[in-house]
């Protein structure tokens, strides 16, 4: 899709490659070095941020060496090849594109940075890696916005003053050389994991030069399973990887594959691929869930067993005793009440689909649940076919237990820190904090001057991984560039420098070790394949083989025999799970405002987390008051108060750790595990995440890292609000998410046409033949209402249209903070949430249904109750681009208007902000500036003139150059991403001149890809020109689940839905014959059929 | 009229035809008060030493004002964030205090203009002072729908002004009508009200001129623009009135009429619903009949005006209270007997969420001022006691600032997707500005009623009994063209 262009040779005209050239040899020199610091004092602003004129100081002088002013890059000196569309042409207002990856602990993400005039802008996934085809995930959409974060360190320190990077260098090289003589005594490295195969060679190297020093890895959150399991399974150090296309049925046991874990995107992709039902008789996949939290993998279930964590190994084992008959299960089932015929048939639909069939357990469980786990997979014929176990590459380090007893044997005397952030979120038990300050030398590097960079000694800052040279694997081992877009911002360094220097390499040059590291050993023409890895943003075949894996029976029943007592859980021993957040995740990006603002697509809290406690439980203490006497709507969720969420404040007491934080009621939780998310709670993160929500490390200890047993919650009398975005849960049986099982579809492909009200006259395009009219004869030919004014005519080339699938839609967020990168939308913060001010233009609605949606307007039992055991919707909501669009005919001074080819457009210039536009929009899409959000702090929006103005320079190079800021005053919404349609078309026209083709030319079906579109792992979201029957969107809408929302506004939505298919079981003793919305909407509309 | 039914009954056979009964006419200026006494009465009010109490309202009011000035001000310093609007109520109390302010100016020119049509002669002791209030309501409601715009200083995208942007306006949107419809009201009623005036200030200049107050009678001299008192003046005085109150009259009706459309022309639950002109209309007749009363009550009880606005106008307005309460209580009976009766499920849910939802207090306060207050006006005790009916009107004007409140805030507080569901709560600058208002508006009901003849003096002399041609003639209380 991307035009592959090859690098040219390097230029022979002393302007180009020679500029550059110069600039970085200049720039390496010591004497130029030093007079940029003379004159540029770095850090003299301390750590409290970026002293912005020095930055934009600092950027001026680069862009004036540069020459051409493109020199914010230095790659032309490496003679890098990377992926780009227009190298040669370089326009400048045109982005340019590169390849590189983002690492985020075992894993990473191929990615596309675009770049306008050397700073990167937008992240795209890699559409050359076919397995992603193009895919992100929510993290790597966000990760841009901490390369230009005012909080990020922007300078070395050592003891608070700060130091430049060659003495950086130098002292590290000094602590290799002291270190040198006693073979690394005293000398201990805690690192974060990491998936550089550059690293895990510095790793080896060390081990071999210092064997006596200490190399540790610690990372907060399980992203792998255990290692200990296939050892005990296999004997081998295996890890699996999972091939959920191929499996129609999958059970997962507490494992949330396609949110978490570095796999999750490729799994998520392949389980779409499953879920997808194009015509009413294709097969779809089945997924048996059991889990104690509610999960975005739980949201997609045909069946949900809601169970503790500590009850998973017994339900392994009793799936294991049904699949394989095999007794010596019997007594490791023992213990826990399941619903009689869950597992039995569960298992029999899993040997029923032998060879297609697949568990799953969660990275958090115990070893021995995967022993049972891969035993079930082995029974069921699924290793080879649904499950692939792979060497895991990962060199062998010491735990940061280990390195916690070294410490207090004060057996270490230099400690190097790289990445990670142990003061905060090392084991409580450990108590790292105390531990870290005996430690007479610690280097800490980070990207952050955080929690831990405050106990050290020298603090080291890291470049981003966009100013980096480095290299990454994917899960699947599949090789990474990380290449950089732009110089190091504040003179950041590298992981590879800083270990380079610490062994003393005499050349640190960071593109030069990540070279040797992946080409050194090519035999032939080792410039031509790095420069090939570059471009194509991977390193073909390197992805790891299968390893052929034979179950050991004996290692499986050493682990039923170790299976213990399964652990109480009541109202009096609470089970507790600990959880990476699903927006800051293990809480590395606290900082940042776009992760933060995300509402978690669970909860729908934004700004905080919040203690999980089931309906039930929540009941028990006393927090589920009942609302109102007369129930109109069903309850809101949690304890709401003139639309907040007032949230009792709670006291978890887990082996004497006492935590504090709100309790939220989570449906669909076990009724007594609570759900606490980690991440929150910063102190040290920056003016963004400090002090948001709480940090529950400071109850975590060893013993239960991620499960913790035995906890006891009582209430404080605190109250304190939450700021959620969405606080209905309710469909209020309305036909809003059209769902379905799949067994109906195939009896009848019609139903969801028949679900509902429609309007009488068919969109102008969508019409009931198309191609039978074109669209301008629509518009004028079929009735409209009898308007004195003219309808837009629809006579462009293009009718654009989209079409989001909630069949494959798993809710990850990434399409939302895909459109907040690209259209520069501001966040907002918690406060303004409060106020129901947020701005995303897409948002995801979730609901929750049981099925008791009452048939009387009000009243009724059911309205009184929250659901303990919801079934979960999703549906991503952003404007629908009416053909009729009910905001453009209120706007008084017509800021809003058609486009012939179909888009409702803003004129942001025109717009005085009555707001009416978005009273009249049904779908509530439209987002208003209520504040100058852009150019005010958050913390000082109600000031007024009185407060500080103007946006932060380094926030500024964030932003979309194609895409208007907007002021305060100003309504806004999404345009199907108008900027790239125009772009497309723009490029479109220019190649196809270039090529002698007449100019007005349609633009072939996915050359234009809107933010959402491309950023969405599953490909749920579609977007083309309607006019192309041929086109993927055109095929989605001529499907049968095809509907739009509200269609009976005669809005002629632009934008339509697929409905939601769920496959349960028949024989599943939770079966429902028709999804619980559906039940609620028959109840309500259609009582007589009873 | 008894001995007429005796008479009757007694032999009908001499009567050729039967003629309708006559009925005593009220007696619209009591004690037979002369004509000098009217205009001593109503010019000594403006001519008489400034009382303290008039001062120390005025302070208090332009405090008051001070709060708008102060809300506004920082409004557009700040951004209208600083109200409590948010998605998906994007129109709360800015938009219901606009409505609720032009509501109460529909008393004013209904009084004019269309009982002048009707020739009920009582409206000549109210026209002026509801004329006036209706300007001043207008000016109150003006400020909200302009300063809730985002950016206020693009309010001129409004009109259609020839300018380089090639903005035009977009001519569906109900919006750019109001800009018409109030505008055009606003300027007839300043229009209406001083033309009415011209004869009283000519009589203010005389006075002022008599007793050598020169620079005063100067002032109203201007404005009198040399009316002589001429029969010709009169004839011109009089056809331009009429012309006048025949162009009000259509206006009563739209304007509120269009106001009501912003709402009925949206496809919103709750308001996309065709009863609203009429419902509208009602209503601000409603309001602005109660704010008459709210504001004559005391006029008349500190300037001693029982013998000009006698019980039998009290009794009229009181009536037309009562008639147009009920009305709106019809409708709101209405609108939820066709949300039942149309089926359509997401209309049903607004109005049963209107009266049970979380904004079930602000209905049932509408309910309670709107539809239960007035009924008490079928007593004639009720009628006849001044403080009561004073309080009424007040229940009337607080009911139909809830009734605007529970049409926008509920509609839009929940509509078609639960997912996009609020709750509207207002800030202290929302409720300082509306506060606020009421300074504005005392402010310049003070300055009027200081400066201004707050009678229409001509016009209540020729509803004596004197200006009849027949005074004298007949016994008092005898209609005469029966008599």
């Amino acid at each position: 899709m991307k035009r592959k262009v090859e690098h040219p040779a390097p230029r022979e005209a002393p302007s180009g490659p020679r500029y550059w050239r110069s600039l970085d040899e200049l720039a390496a020199t010591p004497g130029f070095q030093a007079a940029l610091e003379r004159e540029f004092p770095e850090g003299a602003s301390g750590l409290d941020g970026v002293d912005r004129r020095q930055f934009m100081k600092i950027m001026a002088a680069s862009f004036a060496l540069g020459g051409l002013g493109l020199a914010g890059c230095r790659r032309p000196e490496e003679n890098v090849l990377p992926f780009g569309k227009s190298v040669e042409g370089a326009v400048p207002g045109l982005p340019v594109y590169y390849a590189t990856a983002m690492p985020l602990r075992r894993g990473a993400v191929p990615l596309l940075a675009e770049t306008h005039q050397g700073r990167p802008t937008k992240l795209e996934g890699n559409p050359a890696y076919a397995p992603l085809g193009g895919a992100s995930s929510l993290f790597a959409q966000a990760s841009l916005l901490e390369l230009y974060d005012p909080d990020r360190a922007t300078a070395h320190t050592r003891d608070g003053a700060p130091v430049d990077g060659a003495a950086v260098k130098d002292l590290l090289t000094g602590i290799g050389r002291k270190h040198m003589a006693d073979r690394g005594a005293g000398l201990a490295i805690l690192a974060d994991a990491s998936s550089s195969h550059t690293r895990s060679l510095f790793a080896r190297y060390i081990r071999a030069r210092f064997p006596r020093a200490i190399w540790a890895e610690y990372e907060p959150v399980a992203d792998e399973p255990p290692i200990e399991a296939a050892l005990s399974a296999f004997s081998l150090r295996v890890k699996p990887i999972y091939r959920f296309a191929a499996a129609k049925r999958v059970v997962s046991i507490d494992a949330d594959f396609l949110q978490v874990g570095p796999n999750s995107l490729t799994y998520a992709r392949d389980f779409a691929k499953g879920r997808r039902v194009e015509k009413p008789d294709d097969p779809m996949s089945r997924l048996y869930m059991a889990e104690s939290a509610l999960s975005i993998t739980g949201t997609m279930a045909d069946h949900r067993l809601r169970l503790a964590s500590g009850h998973m190994l017994a339900f392994a084992a009793a799936l294991a005793l049904r699949v394989t008959g095999d007794k010596a299960y019997a007594r490791a089932a023992e213990g826990v009440e399941l619903p009689a015929g869950w597992v039995e048939e569960c298992a029999a639909d899993l040997i029923a689909n032998r060879g297609a069939s697949l568990v799953v357990a969660g990275a958090h469980l115990p070893a021995d649940v995967h022993v049972i786990a891969y035993a079930v997979n082995e029974a069921l014929g699924a290793i080879g076919q649904t499950v692939d176990f792979v060497f895991d590459t990962q060199a062998p380090a010491a735990s940061i237990r280990e390195l916690a007893l070294a410490i207090g044997r004060s057996a270490v005397k230099t400690l190097i820190i790289l990445g990670g952030n142990p003061v905060y979120n090392a084991p409580a038990d450990l108590d790292w904090a105390s531990l870290q300050k005996t430690v007479p030398e610690v280097v800490r590097m980070g990207y952050y001057a955080d929690e831990t960079s405050a106990l050290a000694g020298t603090h080291i800052a890291a470049a981003h991984y966009l100013e980096s040279w480095g290299d990454a694997r994917m899960a699947d081992g599949t090789v990474l560039p990380v290449q950089p877009m732009i110089m190091p911002l504040f003179g950041g360094l590298t992981q590879n420098e800083v270990l380079g220097a610490l062994v003393g390499l005499p050349d640190t040059d960071p593109y030069r070790i990540v070279f040797r590291a992946i080409v050194g050993g090519a035999a032939k023409n080792p410039e031509s394949v790095f420069q090939k890895f570059l471009h194509d943003g991977f390193l073909e075949g390197t992805a790891s083989r299968p390893v052929p894996v034979r179950l050991n029976s004996a290692g499986v029943g050493l682990a039923l025999a170790r299976a213990r007592e399964v652990p109480a859980v009541g109202r009096e021993a609470i089970e507790v799970r600990f959880l990476a957040d699903l927006t800051v995740d293990d809480g590395r990006f606290a900082n940042n405002g776009w992760l933060q603002e995300c509402p978690d697509p669970i909860t729908k809290i934004s700004w905080d987390n919040a203690i999980l406690v089931s309906p039930r439980l929540a009941r028990e203490l006393g927090i589920d008051s009942p609302s109102s006497l007369v129930q109109v709507a069903r309850k809101d969720l949690a304890d709401f108060e003139v639309g907040k969420e007032k949230a009792h404040e709670v006291e978890l007491t887990i082996a004497g750790r006492k935590l504090r934080g709100p309790a939220h009621i989570q449906p669909g939780l076990a009724n007594y595990t609570v759900v606490v998310p980690l991440g929150y709670g910063r102190t040290r993160a920056g003016r963004v995440g400090d002090g948001v929500g709480f940090n529950a490390y400071a109850a975590r200890a060893s013993g239960g890292l991620h499960v913790a047993n035995g906890a006891t919650i009582a209430l404080t009398g605190e109250r304190m609000l939450l700021a959620d975005s969405q606080w209905h849960w309710s469909m209020e049986g309305r036909e809003i998410v059209r769902e379905a099982n799949a067994q109906e579809f195939r009896e009848n492909p019609g139903v969801f046409r028949e679900i509902g009200l429609e309007a009488e006259s068919p969109a102008v395009v969508l019409g009931p033949e198309p191609g039978s009219l074109s669209p301008a004869e629509r518009a004028t030919l079929i009735p409209r209402g009898n308007s004195l004014y003219a309808t837009p005519k629809f006579d462009g080339r293009h009718q654009w249209g989209m079409s989001i699938d909630l069949n494959t839609c798993i809710g990850c967020n990434a399409c939302v903070v895909a459109c907040q990168a690209e259209n520069n939308i501001p966040i907002v913060g918690k406060e303004q949430i409060l106020r129901g001010r947020i701005m995303h233009w897409i948002r995801l609605d979730r609901y929750y249904s049981d099925g008791k949606a009452d048939a009387a307007a009000f009243g009724g039992e059911g309205n009184l109750e929250i659901p303990e055991e919801p079934q979960i919707s999703m549906q991503p909501v952003a404007c629908m681009q009416c053909e009729l669009a009910p905001c453009e005919t209120v706007c008084p001074v017509n800021a809003t208007v058609h486009d012939d080819e179909g888009l409702n457009v803003m004129a942001y210039n025109r717009c005085i902000g009555t707001r009416y536009c978005a009273n009249n929009c049904p779908y509530k899409v439209r987002r208003f500036n209520f504040f100058d959000w852009n150019m005010r702090r958050l913390d000082s929006l109600y000031m007024g003139p009185l407060g500080p103005r103007g946006m932060p320079e380094l926030i500024q190079m964030a932003k979309n150059p194609e895409v208007t800021i907007r002021m305060r005053g100003v309504m806004e919404k999404c345009t199907y991403c108008v900027q790239r349609i125009e772009r497309g078309k723009i490029e479109w026209k220019v190649r196809t001149a270039q090529e002698g083709h007449p100019q007005d030319v349609v633009v072939p079906d996915g050359v234009i890809r809107t933010a959402c579109q491309q950023a969405c792992p599953v490909g749920a979201i579609v977007f083309g020109n309607l006019l192309d029957p041929q086109s993927a969107v055109s095929r989605a809408k001529a499907r049968d689940q095809d509907y739009k929302l509200l269609g009976y506004l005669n809005t002629r939505p632009r934008t339509t839905y697929l409905a939601r298919l769920r496959n349960p079981n028949p024989r599943m003793p939770d079966y429902a014959k028709l999804p619980l919305s559906r039940v609620e909407y028959e109840r309500k509309n259609h009582p007589e059929r009873g | 009229m008894a001995e007429a039914l005796q008479h009757a009954a007694g032999s009908p056979a001499v009567l050729a035809e039967v003629r309708p009964a006559s009925l005593p006419r009220a007696q619209l200026v009591g004690h037979g008060r002369s004509f000098s006494w009217i205009t001593q009465k109503i010019c000594g009010i403006a001519e008489e030493k400034t009382p303290a109490w008039w001062w120390w309202c005025f302070g208090v009011a332009c405090v008051v004002a001070s709060f708008t000035v102060a809300g506004l001000t920082y409004l557009v310093a700040t951004g209208v964030g600083v109200w409590g609007h948010r998605s998906p109520v994007n129109w709360a109390w800015p938009i219901v205090n606009f409505v609720f302010w032009i509501g109460i100016g529909h008393a004013g020119t209904l009084i004019s203009a269309i009982l002048c049509l009707l020739r009920q002669k009582w409206r000549t002791s109210i026209n002026r002072s509801a004329e006036a209030m209706t300007i001043f309501a207008v000016v109150c409601a003006g400020i909200f729908p302009v300063f809730h715009l985002g950016r206020i200083w693009y309010s001129w995208f409004l009109f259609p002004l020839p300018n380089s942007n090639y903005i035009w306006q977009n001519y569906r949107s109900p919006l750019e009508w109001d800009v018409f419809a109030v505008s055009t009201y606003g300027t007839v009623s300043v229009l209406f009200w001083y033309v009415g005036m011209i004869p009283d200030l000519a009589t203010m200049r005389d006075r002022f001129a008599s007793v050598g107050k020169l620079l005063r009678a100067r002032i109203y001299g201007v404005f009198a623009m040399g009316w002589r008192g001429s029969s010709r003046h009169w004839s011109n005085y009089e056809m331009a009135y009429l012309i006048l109150a025949g162009i009000s009259t259509p206006l009563v009706l739209s304007v509120h009429t269009i106001v009501s459309f912003d709402f009925a022309v949206s496809m919103l639950p709750g308001w996309h619903t065709t009863i609203f002109p009429p419902y509208f209309v009602a209503g601000a007749i409603f309001s602005g009949f109660g704010m008459v009363l709210t504001l004559v009550l005391p006029l008349r009880a500190v300037y001693k005006l029982e013998d000009l606005v006698t019980q039998y106008h009290i009794d009229c307005m009181c009536k037309i209270t009562l008639a147009t309460g009920t009305m709106v209580g019809y409708a709101y009976a209405m609108e939820f007997f066709i949300a039942w009766y149309g089926a359509n499920p997401f209309e049903g849910f607004t109005f049963i969420n209107r009266a049970f939802g979380p904004y079930a207090w602000a209905y049932w306060i509408m309910v309670t001022c709107n539809v239960v207050t007035p009924q008490f006006f079928w007593f004639r005790k009720v009628r006849e006691c001044t403080w009561l009916v004073w309080v009424l009107s007040l229940f009337v004007n607080c009911g139909m600032w809830f009734e605007r409140f529970v049409i926008i805030v509920t509609s839009l507080a929940r509509d078609f997707l639960p997912t996009s569901w609020g709750y509207f709560s207002p800030t202290v600058v929302d409720i300082f500005t509306f506060f606020g208002t009421f300074g504005v508006f005392s402010v310049l009901f003070l300055l009027f009623v200081r400066f201004c003849p707050i009678m229409a003096v001509a016009e209540l002399k020729a509803v004596t009994p004197q200006a009849s041609p027949h005074a004298g003639h007949a016994a008092p209380g005898e209609d005469s063209a029966h008599g």
